[in-house]
């Protein structure tokens, strides 16, 4: 007795492929907008400061960096102006380090609206990310006016490697959604990765060249550029402003590579498990 | 005649059970390691059977709904209504089976979902629309029927946590009113909010599925609301269907079969686990004192003796109320505990319901935890079950005694002296 018309939807217990779903995350865009922007203006609701914490938190880290490891543990910056060397590597590890920490508790912190209602899972980290980028482009924009004042007295100039900042961008962003949807569903059922994971984040700004410059790494320990996809990124971006001298490119397309392998894996598990992961939270 | 719009077929819901801990990691790899490299052992058992570590929350569940019908579920608590909402409107995976549909669905099963306290409730309401999947456009072109029904036009700009809680209800309820969706489903959210605003709700949807055809799956403890509202319905025990078809006969052949007796119940002694992460019940029980025999009447008092687990942390209010409805019906009364700060740990209480109170009838009680005055931490719906029996002293009167309760002040006539 099955009738003629069509089913216009199904949900089967054995889904045969995977979809993204990238129409479904479309029709949601309204909803990545309201997501993003609760998060930012929610943050700042009921404080004195309101949005300018934007500003002034990345000045208190830089300023907090410069004192610690240009005055007391003298850290050498081949030359670049301790405050630009300093700010610049908070900027970009801040974004990143924020990014991933967002998209990890995904499942976890939003536990309440997803057991109630149905909508691709994947606005969640979007919405994050882009709340964290709007962030990320005014201390980026204060960064630029501070760098031109440099600029102009000739303390520093620009190199060829600036044109690629958005793609170096861009790979911290993908990097970091990639790690933190595969550390989100795992975080939903193992309350362990949470102490793990920051534990994990503080080690990976040390073994990465944030507050120091990577010329400083021994010979011996060069694999590292190899193994930490972020290390490229981290020093194209630097060198994008201050050349200091010529950075291996195949470290940068290598560190692409494993960027770009680690989100398609994530994005695969993520959608697998966006919906099943709510059965073990 | 009408299409069907949804078909669920053969939808079974398998949940493992017991606490997550230093070992489930073991667990998790070893059966992994069976169902994917080893490959002798199928992730899920397929016989639907009760066992100690898993539990069939729906087994086999077939229904057709056709458009325009508004279907009821009922069933008694971990009867799998929940869990049939949830898997329908693709909260969680059937473990088996399909779901086919077509239309946009829109799951309403609380209300207010995704409300920021920081938020002003315009913000808000724009937030929550979107959640249940409206469009700013939608919801801009309906926004002044939707604050106009809410009624709190005046604190539209307020952070939605200086609201009271009947305020709340009204706003988030508001936009799911005006929801622009074929398929709702609607779990229990008419229990909130004040009983003038519930009628209010009711009789939108009854607009909503007569007027504009929208089919709806409704799940309520309130059966009176649930025969008005719906023309089919589906019953459902244990996670089996067990009855389906007119609402008005589905409703009647439950409370005839369901009419059951609940003065006690233990929870430290079974494996099922009642409560949150904020509240364990340990016990609850309704001791009649009888004075004769051993029948509840009108005129013996009730004593409620709860006990619970106290897992709050912090140092808010805590208060409990109790209430007690007619079966499948209203609200009779609610009576509360003065909110006090309490210590973790277990806490037990009472409360006495008078003789001569309560008219005959078929009752049960739910309890339900309040953290400062207004968030429900808990609520544990049927908790006891009861019947009343009529109590005749004087043989000479007749009828039934209508009312919701029936007091011990008589009136009082006298001649009067010429």
């Amino acid at each position: 007795m099955d009738q003629e018309f069509k089913w216009e939807w199904e949900l089967s217990a054995n889904k045969k492929k995977i979809q993204f779903g990238l129409k479904e995350l479309w029709q949601y865009r309204g909803l990545i907008q309201s997501f993003a922007r609760k998060e930012l203006i929610a943050g700042y609701q009921q404080t004195i400061m309101g949005l300018s914490w934007l500003v002034i938190q990345p000045i208190l880290t830089t300023l907090f960096y410069l004192l610690v490891f240009s005055r007391i543990v003298k850290v050498s910056t081949d030359g670049v102006p301790p405050l630009l060397f300093y700010m610049s590597g908070s900027l970009l590890w801040g974004f990143f380090s924020e990014c991933l920490t967002s998209t990890m508790f995904t499942f976890k912190h939003n536990a309440h609206i997803f057991s109630k209602v149905y909508f691709p899972r994947l606005v969640v980290p979007i919405s994050m990310i882009g709340t964290h980028a709007f962030r990320f482009s005014i201390q980026f924009i204060l960064f630029l006016l501070i760098y031109t004042y440099y600029w102009i007295s000739g303390a520093v100039h620009p190199s060829i490697y600036i044109l690629w900042l958005p793609i170096v961008i861009l790979g911290t962003v993908t990097l970091a959604m990639g790690l933190g949807m595969i550390v989100s569903i795992y975080l939903a059922r193992y309350n362990d990765l949470e102490p793990f994971m920051n534990f994990f984040l503080r080690l990976l700004m040390f073994v990465t060249p944030v507050v120091y410059p990577a010329s400083l790494i021994p010979q011996s320990y060069k694999f590292l550029f190899w193994a930490n996809p972020l290390i490229p990124l981290m020093e194209y971006f630097k060198a994008g402003f201050f050349f200091t001298k010529p950075v291996n490119m195949s470290y940068l397309f290598i560190s692409f590579f494993i960027t770009s392998l680690i989100f398609l894996c994530g994005l695969i598990y993520f959608k697998k498990k966006e919906l099943s992961v709510m059965d073990t939270i | 005649m009408s299409e069907i719009i949804l078909r669920v077929e053969n939808v079974s819901k398998y949940y493992k059970l017991g606490v997550l801990g230093s070992s489930s990691l073991k667990k998790d790899l070893q059966s992994w390691w069976r169902t994917n490299i080893s490959k002798n052992q199928i992730a899920i058992p397929i016989e639907k059977k009760e066992s100690k570590d898993h539990i069939w929350a729906l087994k086999d569940i077939n229904f057709e709904i056709n458009e325009g019908d508004c279907l009821g579920i009922v069933g008694k608590n971990g009867s799998g209504k929940s869990t049939l909402l949830k898997t329908v409107s693709r909260i969680v995976p059937p473990t088996t089976g399909s779901i086919k549909g077509r239309g946009k669905i829109t799951s309403l099963l609380e209300v207010g979902t995704g409300f920021h306290p920081e938020l002003s409730g315009r913000e808000n309401l724009y937030l929550n629309g979107q959640i249940l999947g409206m469009s700013k456009k939608e919801i801009t072109s309906k926004l002044d029927e939707i604050i106009d029904f809410s009624g709190v036009e005046r604190f539209l700009d307020t952070p939605v946590k200086r609201y009271s809680s009947g305020m709340y209800v009204r706003l988030a309820f508001s936009v799911a009113a005006h929801l622009n969706t074929d398929i709702l489903i609607v779990d229990e959210v008419l229990a909130v909010g004040d009983s003038e605003f519930q009628k209010k709700c009711i009789g939108k949807m009854q607009d909503v599925t007569q007027k504009s055809g929208k089919t709806i799956l409704f799940v309520s403890h309130n059966l009176l609301a649930l025969e008005n509202l719906c023309n089919k319905a589906i019953c459902l025990s244990k996670g089996n269907l067990v009855d389906a078809g007119d609402a008005k006969s589905v409703i009647s052949n439950y409370l005839n079969k369901e009419k059951v007796e609940i003065l006690e119940q233990n929870f430290q002694l079974t494996d099922t686990y009642v409560g949150n992460e904020f509240i364990a019940m340990h016990s609850i029980s309704l001791k009649p004192q009888y004075n004769d025999f051993n029948i509840i009447d009108t005129s013996i008092p009730l004593l409620i003796n709860f006990s619970f687990l106290n897992k709050m942390l912090g140092s808010d209010n805590l208060s409990v109320h109790v209430l007690l409805y007619y079966y499948g019906g209203d609200c009779v009364f609610e009576t509360r505990s003065i909110p006090t700060v309490y210590a973790n740990g277990k806490i037990n209480g009472t409360c006495l319901i008078p003789g001569n109170f309560l008219n005959d009838g078929h009752y049960y009680i739910s309890i339900s935890f309040i953290r400062n005055s207004s968030k429900v931490l808990y609520e544990y719906t049927e908790a006891l079950v009861f019947d009343v029996a009529d109590y005749r002293e004087d043989k000479s009167s007749f009828g039934k005694w209508i009312g919701a309760v029936r007091p011990n002040f008589p009136v009082h006539l006298e001649e009067a002296l010429m």
